[in-house]
């Protein structure tokens, strides 16, 4: 009687482990699994102001722009096809920076700008060491 | 923002649940090959 | 007793494999980690924080590695009855399980330098979590039979249905959106520069045969189980 509880139990967090495991999937599935919306997309497909989204692309050479309050910057998110301005009050990861990928969370305001709330930096998959002359410096440096 | 705590932290968790997982699979390893040894002799006798 | 001709040529195999796995496995560990924290060149872009690949790569290699082994094993389980088979099985899940825990860790851990997030819920990192959680189940189901001495058929078709998530992992970040970068070692070549790749590779070769002595371990564990439960069994009958 003990065993066959015991294989009951455990059937039954089988059972709960697979369940959640179609959960997670299904969760993470919605939206076609995509974690963000390009521009181009959004210029097909308009959203809505106050709709909140994410938006990945390209940070637009130049265009990062720091505002005299000191904490809010601008810039443009670009795919090749589309751009959007953006702007963000806080603190970037190191890697953003621009013509790098970024991911934006936050929604669009009436006039069309996105306002993000939150910034991700996503990098490419390429690897390598820095340049040659920033070895060179940091050796002799140190 | 300094890496290192991030790489430490990788690193520390990685190896020591590799070792825990492989002091673990040793000792249990031990022990039922062990008394399974022992049961044969005993059962020969 | 011809059902035990096999395990027992096996053990004959595995009883010495087992040390020079360990060995090799933990020196190689060792050599590949050190060169990657203090010998190799930090990445252009991302600084120190790339060392992290040397062993965030090779736990979720072994993580999705281990469930191939799974599949193979369950399908040599199913259509060849093989006696070996259903234990492998068994063997590999709680390893597998671990490193996958390790590889969603140190991935969570080397995404809040570089993309500035513990977590998203992103095609990629959901399905590794699935994986996970898929182990679980298997791990679950498998030792529902145990104490029979028995392989469990549930547990082998779990196996084999459940390895549809490898494809859908490797393939997210292609399909969807994603925050983690694409595939950087393909059939096509590397993007990685060979001063930043070469501790990885050792650092995968070093972890894969620690792996294979901890599933020899595992299954020469579970073989000894069946053999005490038998002699057991024998003894009370007569």
């Amino acid at each position: 009687m003990k065993a066959k509880h015991q294989r009951l139990t455990l059937a039954v967090i089988a059972v709960v482990a697979v369940i959640g495991a179609g959960f997670l999937a299904l969760a993470g599935l919605r939206d076609n699994a995509a974690l963000f919306r390009t521009p181009a997309e959004i210029a097909v497909e308009p959203v809505p102001p106050g709709q909140s989204i994410r938006l990945g692309g390209m940070v637009a050479e130049g265009s990062i722009e720091h505002l005299p309050d000191g904490v809010t910057i601008t810039f443009i998110v670009e795919d090749g096809e589309a751009t959007v301005p953006v702007r963000f009050s806080g603190i970037t990861p190191d890697l953003f920076q621009e013509n790098s990928g970024v991911v934006a969370e936050g929604a669009f305001d009436a006039n069309g700008v996105f306002i993000a709330d939150n910034i991700l930096a996503k990098h490419d998959e390429n690897y390598m060491p820095p340049p040659m002359e920033d070895m060179a410096s940091e050796a002799t440096a140190s | 923002m300094d890496h290192w705590p991030f790489i430490v932290a990788a690193y520390g968790i990685t190896i020591g649940a590799t070792l825990a997982l492989l002091g673990w699979s040793m000792a249990v390893m031990r022990a039922r090959e062990n008394k399974a040894d022992a049961l044969r002799k005993e059962h020969r006798r | 007793m011809h059902g035990f001709a096999n395990p027992t040529r096996f053990l004959n195999i595995a009883r010495p494999l087992t040390p020079w796995f360990l060995v090799l496995g933990l020196a190689t560990i060792a050599f590949a980690l050190g060169a990657g924290l203090f010998y190799t060149p930090p990445d252009y872009l991302q600084g120190d924080s790339v060392r992290i690949m040397y062993v965030h790569v090779p736990t979720i290699w072994l993580g999705m590695a281990g469930w191939a082994g799974i599949l193979v094993a369950g399908v040599m389980q199913l259509v060849w009855k093989h006696p070996l088979a259903g234990i492998a099985g068994r063997a590999i899940a709680v390893p597998g399980a671990m490193f996958t825990a390790l590889g969603l860790i140190t991935g969570s851990i080397w995404g809040r330098p570089t993309w500035g997030t513990w977590w998203v819920w992103d095609g990629r990192l959901t399905s590794a979590l699935v994986l996970f959680f898929l182990y679980l189940g298997y791990i679950a189901l498998a030792s529902a039979s145990e104490e029979q001495g028995g392989t469990s058929k549930m547990a082998a078709i779990f196996g084999i249905v459940g390895a549809i998530n490898l494809p859908i992992i490797h393939y997210s970040v292609t399909w969807w959106n994603s925050i983690h970068q694409v595939q950087s070692i393909t059939l096509q070549g590397s993007t990685i520069d060979m001063a930043i790749l070469w501790p990885m590779l050792v650092s995968m070769a070093g972890f894969t045969l620690l792996f294979a002595a901890i599933v020899l371990m595992r299954m020469r564990t579970i073989i000894a189980g069946v053999r005490i439960e038998a002699r057991l069994r024998r003894m009370a009958e007569g």
